[in-house]
């Protein structure tokens, strides 16, 4: 199983959906019935593939896609928030 | 005793403030990796789940039900500031979250004819978000090396600003109801 789909299984398991209901083209907020999961969510998954999101890269992130491009990015390594460090 | 609709829907508003904490923190002390953070954030959601039950314990001497409200302040914090999008950015608006509880609680307080029973409860929450407050901010100062001390500033500022919003808001859309607590600022 490649990132993008580990990281599709664990949205799943957050938000308590099947994997093939989190779709690619899934609206994140349709999935969600309310803010703070969302939150919990992006969290959740730093934590578990110890990744980190900056502000702008969830600006304008709005689908399921976009968030596993993001995350399956980070995991490989590419972190432009780094320079932070 | 019979308490007037105002104080009933205020305490209610605290209740269900706290219990949106309660819950969320549950959620993301149950994310995090064991750590001193996840320890901390354990001990704080145990605090705001005590402090709902503080809440509802009051209401109830008071001779009142809480009221169900449909949205906890908290959310609007997501509108106005975006989303925190690393426990950093978590961390930063609870510590605004925080100060502001704080200066609600004090104010309340300072407020005219506020019953004993809500006082006591106010002074009880109050020794617990003082160290709600320390153990963010020693977590913020120990995140520095990792986050950037600048970036972390830059956070709390924004965070800040909508803090000020959204509180603004708040007190413009409930000015009637708060009308006793807006005269314990003049």
């Amino acid at each position: 199983m490649n990132d993008r789909e580990r990281v599709r299984e664990k949205i799943a398991g957050i938000l308590g959906h099947k994997p093939e209901k989190i779709a690619d083209d899934a609206v994140l907020t349709d999935l969600v019935n309310n803010s703070f999961l969302l939150v919990e969510t992006v969290i959740e998954l730093q934590e578990e593939f110890d990744i980190r999101f900056q502000q702008a890269d969830l600006a304008g992130l709005t689908s399921v896609g976009q968030l596993l491009d993001l995350s399956a990015a980070r995991i490989a390594g590419d972190n432009p928030g780094s320079d932070l460090n | 005793m019979k308490i007037d609709e105002n104080l009933r829907w205020i305490l209610s508003f605290y209740r269900t403030s706290e219990i949106s904490g309660a819950l969320f923190f549950g959620e993301l002390a149950r994310s995090l990796r064991p750590s001193a953070i996840q320890q901390d954030m354990t001990r704080h959601f145990a605090d705001e789940a005590n402090h709902a039950r503080y809440w509802t314990d009051c209401l109830e001497k008071l001779g009142a039900e809480p009221l169900k409200l449909p949205t906890a302040y908290q959310n609007q914090y997501l509108a106005a500031a975006g989303m925190p999008t690393n426990l950093m950015e978590i961390l930063a608006i609870t510590q605004v979250f925080e100060k502001r509880v704080v200066a609600q609680y004090t104010l309340h307080s300072r407020s005219p004819n506020v019953p004993d029973e809500v006082r006591q409860t106010i002074e009880t929450i109050m020794t617990d978000e003082q160290w709600h407050i320390q153990w963010i901010r020693d977590a913020l100062k120990d995140m520095e090396p990792d986050y950037g001390k600048d970036n972390i500033k830059d956070t709390l500022r924004r965070f800040t600003l909508a803090d000020r919003e959204v509180y603004k808001k708040t007190a413009i859309e409930h000015r009637e109801r708060i009308v006793d607590l807006r005269l314990a600022t003049k």
